[in-house]
């Protein structure tokens, strides 16, 4: 791999970018200007990379594009200065800006399958960057492109570059933006959220990809996540946000070990930590509440004649059992078949092979063909808060109708056991008349949490319930909800993709990959010693974080 | 591709023969038939019923609802669209040249009106928001609220009565040559391009907008390609997808849907003739025209699914 | 709501299907004339005593004007909420039950959709009359088709939603799902929806009555009085235009206002597609 044609000449006393008190408003409907970016100020020398960590809402997205002198539709910079080799992008033209787009400044874009044209081969694009930005007229285009996915790691470069964006996999379509991203070896190049769409193996490839590309860039980086894991992994600077300012900056090293400031604390305090001890609550005594054996699923095309399987099994050979009062972890990446094993067990899917018992008795798969008793003992709290409660209907409704469906309470007995349910998970007993939008994100979770116990249950089935979550509220939802499942020894199949999560809730874990289990046992066993390769992998990419804050990781990254 | 030319044209041979069975019964299962509404009432309490029952057995009028189902469907194949009830004259004869004259007509509308359609959405689209947009959309809800006889009629009191610029009706006939017929037309011809530029436009326009605002666009705009470049190579081509079903079937409903346009102009189309076969209960006529319009529709819905497999390739995957 | 009246396109719809419906209600008492008595004077051009002039079988023309928009809009609002709640339900239901209740629910659609709009009136009416109940069932079931689809899109989101999976999981039966979760969370479509459709079933039919399919004389409609005096066009205009301004004035009130509530709801009024 040549990548001797990247090494550009850079004075190396300059900072490459030196932004001072940015700042970028919207006007509002009112005419009021709101700030996304509130006088954020950073410098960026040549050959560093900056990682800039936030949740969503915090302004880094903005930033990242501002970097390249693009406001979205409705929004300027309103303040400072931004300058990139010398010139305040905020001062040029847009005609100057576009002269510099591509060659000088470049940005990886977020979703690699909606950035890249559906209806032009990838081969075509990456050659339409060359064209026009590095000056290459068609026939060396052409070989440069096919040198350049090389280059990236693409297998049979030629025939790929004949291929749509949507028949290629999502490190593929990573690969090709990257290439044509650093096609002109800018002086700066913007990364927004690169992985987050990848599963961890693909993720740790391409992150390899990108330092390898650090390495033999001389021009700067920088990183936009929300993966403080990220950043751990590849950036020597963070920039931590938090509503549009800066929280707090600094080597990654020194933040990640001692962080100043309670937001970055809270940040990474939602990283996983194996070393403490696990806080999940025991099992309780006598026979195993849920039993699955051998089961399997398949979506099927719907035929008139006979049912023909459409694609690869979702879920295959699957065995579990949950005790009362346990819970059980359910580890596995996007694809994992995961959320559909929630599915099936909750009584939203059909049609599977295998056996599942609760309570020692069948389960049917659908809702609608189990009893009464079933559907009330077993409830599910799903991954997005805001479309768990009808936005038409009072939150303390939501609550009380299994209260009123499973318990035959009254209008009047059950608003009061509803005020109840709500101060167990500390939410005021006046937010039962208001609206599911007149609520935080955090609060509407909890409603979930309350509206799932109302019907009082013997399993909760939990999917993804923080992911959607600031990461400031993750705990507190997650507190709230253990001390509940403590005091009702309510059994819980928790199902997400965080680790961290599950270190702290679950006693006993299984990873799923593909449709299959790899490995199941006690949550302190498997985390300390897992014995699945993809365990380990999982376990490695989930405490970057915890290790980078330890001085020996340091020269690790370089 | 070959496979999905052949399982989408069998699919709508399908569904024409749905269409065309459900147009039978509807035109044939009504109470009362053709004859009693041909002849007046004074005719029909003079008639004696032998009489009547010949007339009726003439037309087929007595057999059974298959047995007519089966004829329909033999003379369909064999291109026999039958008779008239009432002067014995040949379907198939009728409806030719008034077909082919509304045909004509929706032709040069769409030919004409497309590309001026696509010039305003773009027009539009990239100076969203702002006054040309504006004007733009503002005009396209004037020009698709105002009914086309309307439309028709201020042209004529325009155009023909203050300003004998162009002929109020139509002065060729039914037969002439086609040059000849739309030469003698502008007036109809400029009413249903209005009415095809409004409607046309204002779909074209919110599918470009939708188009500017996707994450490929962006990327391209990061990249410094210049924005024409965006516009016609990437963004144009996508934004036709969902415009296309939506011309198609708007294609497909002009030929019939041009029945006022014609008649406010009297120019001899299919949806004179439409009209008259209504009031005369003249079933044949009837499912003649019906058939032709489904014919239209149903072929023209497989050319836009066609058109979109071969600018989408993610459906031919 | 407000954010629709705050839309200066939208407020300027309102009022004149606000004025139009005024005038209608109140035709009987502001009408200088019965709209259908014949008075001693055919043709006389407009003047003091007949501010439109009399049409060729001698009737006020400014007296039938005021009449005229009656039946339509009738027809027109009642086709639409016919086309939306028939729509909806059927739509919501396509969307829940899926399947090959689903799969004949579209055929059903696309093929209603297929079939030339005069050509389906034309056979309704020669079939069961021309009266005004039969046209509100017609014009209803071609404006339906366009509901179905665009509630059925909405549905199938819906569907997605935690609260229905919610609802599925504790048991609850589809009626009761449709019903107290489905419905009220495309109550605001439906609105923009009844609009869109209300406008195209009054475009229909007075077009209909233009080509004497629609309502039929002697009531008084805008529609046939454009067709009465498509003749007398060159001597005397106003018989013609009169009528005609205000078809299209009521028509573009409704959509300016159908185009402001989607606005301020953050919908798509282009969207709504068929019929």
């Amino acid at each position: 791999m040549r990548w001797g044609w990247m090494r550009r000449e850079v004075a190396v006393a300059e900072p490459v970018l030196q932004v001072r008190d940015l700042c970028i408003a919207w006007r509002g409907a009112d005419g009021r200007a709101n700030r996304v970016v509130d006088g954020v100020s950073f410098d960026l020398a040549a050959g560093a990379t900056l990682g800039i960590a936030g949740e969503s809402g915090s302004g880094k997205s903005t930033l990242a594009r501002a970097l390249l002198g693009h406001c979205r539709a409705g929004s300027a910079i309103t303040g400072g200065s931004l300058r990139l080799d010398g010139d305040d992008l905020a001062a040029l033209s847009e005609a100057e800006l576009a002269r510099r787009r591509g060659r000088v400044m470049a940005m990886v874009p977020q979703n690699p399958l909606a950035s890249l044209t559906f209806h032009i081969p990838v081969g075509r694009q990456l050659e339409e960057v060359l064209r026009l930005r590095a000056g290459l007229s068609a026939g060396p285009a052409r070989l440069r492109a096919v040198e350049l996915f090389d280059q990236m790691g693409l297998p049979e470069p030629e025939r790929l570059a004949r291929r749509y964006p949507h028949q290629l996999s999502g490190g593929q379509r990573q690969r090709v933006v990257l290439a044509c991203a650093i096609a002109c070896d800018p002086l700066l190049l913007v990364l927004d959220e690169p992985t987050t769409a990848l599963d961890k193996t693909t993720e740790a490839q391409v992150l390899e990809l990108i330092r390898r590309l650090r390495r033999a860039r001389q021009g700067a980086m920088v990183i936009v996540t929300h993966d403080l894991n990220v950043v751990a992994d590849i950036c020597d600077q963070v920039l931590v946000m938090q509503h549009g300012r800066i929280v707090e900056q600094g080597p990654v090293g020194a933040v990640f070990a001692a962080p100043r400031e309670a937001y970055t604390r809270v940040l990474l305090g939602a990283a996983l930590r194996v070393e403490e001890a696990s806080r999940a609550a025991p099992a309780l005594p006598g026979p195993a509440l849920l039993e699955i054996k051998g089961l399997g699923f398949r979506y099927e095309r719907p035929s008139l004649l006979r049912r023909a399987p459409l694609g690869p099994p979702i879920l295959d050979g699957i065995g579990l059992s949950v005790a009362r009062g346990e819970v059980l972890g359910v580890i596995g990446e996007s694809g994992s078949g995961k959320t559909t094993l929630g599915g099936i067990v909750a009584g939203l899917l059909g049609g599977q092979a295998g056996a599942v018992r609760f309570d020692g008795k069948p389960l049917p798969g659908l809702a609608g063909q189990r009893t009464r008793e079933q559907r009330r003992r077993i409830q599910m709290v799903f991954q997005d808060p805001l479309s768990s409660l009808n936005p038409r209907r009072r939150v303390g409704d939501a609550v009380m109708r299994p209260m009123r469906l499973f318990q035959g309470l009254d209008q009047r007995e059950a608003a009061r056991a509803a005020a109840a349910l709500f101060e167990e998970l500390g939410l005021e007993a006046g937010l039962l008349s208001r609206f599911p939008r007149q609520l935080s994100g955090g609060q509407q979770q909890r409603v979930a949490i309350a509206r799932a116990f109302a019907a009082q249950p013997d399993l909760l089935i939990c999917d993804e319930i923080t992911s959607a979550l600031d990461a400031s509220v993750q705990a507190q939802v997650l507190d709230h909800l253990a001390a509940m499942q403590r005091r009702q020894g309510t059994a819980m199949l928790l199902i997400t993709h965080d680790l961290a999560v599950v270190w702290r809730m679950a006693r006993r874990v299984v990873v799923m990959q593909g449709g299959r289990i790899l490995e199941t046992g006690a949550t302190e066993a498997v985390f300390r010693n897992p014995e699945n390769p993809y365990t380990a992998a999982l376990l490695g990419a989930a405490s970057r974080a915890a290790r980078a804050g330890r001085p020996e990781q340091a020269e690790a990254r370089a | 591709m070959i496979a999905l030319i052949l399982r989408r044209g069998a699919l709508s041979l399908v569904t024409l023969f749905l269409l065309v069975s459900f147009i039978f019964f509807a035109t044939e299962v009504l109470p009362g038939d053709a004859l009693d509404v041909s002849l007046s009432a004074d005719e029909i309490a003079t008639m004696p019923a032998e009489v009547m029952a010949r007339r009726k057995a003439e037309l087929g009028l007595d057999r059974p609802i298959l047995e007519r189902y089966w004829g329909f469907l033999g003379g369909l194949l064999s291109f026999d669209l039958g008779r008239t009830i009432i002067t014995r004259a040949p379907v198939a004869d009728i409806v030719a040249m008034p077909l082919r004259n509304s045909v004509a007509l929706a032709g040069v509308t769409l030919l004409l009106a497309l590309p001026v359609a696509l010039a305003i959405a773009m027009a539009a689209a990239q100076s969203k928001g702002r006054a040309l947009d504006n004007a733009v959309s503002g005009a396209a809800i004037i020009g698709y609220s105002i009914p086309e006889f309307v439309t028709g009629l201020l042209l004529i009191a325009v155009f023909a009565v203050w300003w004998p610029i162009f002929p109020a009706t139509i002065t060729a006939s039914t037969d002439d040559p086609l040059s000849v017929l739309l030469a003698a037309a502008p007036l109809a011809i400029a009413t249903t391009i209005i009415g095809s530029i409004a409607y046309l436009g204002r779909i074209l326009r919110v599918g470009l907008i939708e188009v500017m605002a996707a994450d490929f666009v962006e990327r391209l705009h990061l990249s410094g390609i210049p924005r024409w470049r965006i516009i016609w190579l990437h963004a144009l081509p996508a934004a036709m997808i969902p415009g296309l079903s939506a011309a198609a079937l708007y294609a497909a409903s002009l030929v019939s849907g041009v029945v006022v346009v014609e008649m406010v102009f009297a120019y001899p189309g299919i949806g004179a003739e439409l009209v008259r076969a209504v009031t005369r209960r003249e079933v044949h006529v009837v499912q003649a025209i019906a058939l032709a319009a489904a014919i239209c529709v149903v072929l023209f819905n497989l050319l836009a699914d066609l058109g979109i497999a071969a600018l989408d390739p993610r459906t031919r995957r | 709501m407000r954010a629709a009246l705050r839309r200066p396109a939208a407020l300027l719809g309102g009022l004149l299907v606000v004025l139009h419906l005024a005038v209608a209600i109140a035709a009987p008492w502001i009408a200088p004339f019965a709209p259908t008595s014949l008075l001693d004077a055919p043709l006389e051009p407009p003047g003091a005593t007949y501010w439109l002039g009399t049409d060729d079988l001698g009737r006020d023309a400014f007296s039938r004007l005021l009449w005229g928009g009656r039946v339509a809009m009738l027809v027109a609002f009642a086709a639409g909420a016919v086309a939306v709640l028939g729509g909806a339900l059927l739509g919501l239901a396509a969307a829940y039950r899926r399947g090959a209740f689903d799969d004949v629910v579209m055929r059903l659609v696309e093929m209603k959709l297929a079939v030339p709009t005069i050509l389906f009136v034309a056979i309704f009416v020669t079939g069961f009359g021309q009266s005004v109940p039969v046209l509100i069932v017609a014009v209803g079931i071609i404006q339906m088709m366009g509901v179905v689809r665009t509630a059925r899109a909405a549905g199938i989101v819906l569907m997605e939603q935690g609260y229905v999976r919610a609802a599925q999981l504790n048991g609850e039966s589809g009626a009761i799902i449709i019903l107290r979760e489905l419905l009220p969370n495309v109550a605001d479509l439906l609105a923009v929806e009844f609009a869109l459709r209300a406008s195209s079933a009054l475009l229909l039919v007075s077009a209909l009555s233009f080509l004497g399919l629609g309502i039929s004389p002697p009531t008084p409609d805008w529609g046939l009085m454009v067709e009465d005096g498509m003749a007398l066009l060159e001597s005397e205009p106003a018989l013609v235009l009169a009528p005609a301004l205000c078809i299209a004035t009521l028509v573009l009130g409704m959509n300016l206002a159908a185009e402001g509530l989607a606005d301020a709801l953050g919908l798509d009024a282009a969207r709504g597609g068929g019929g």
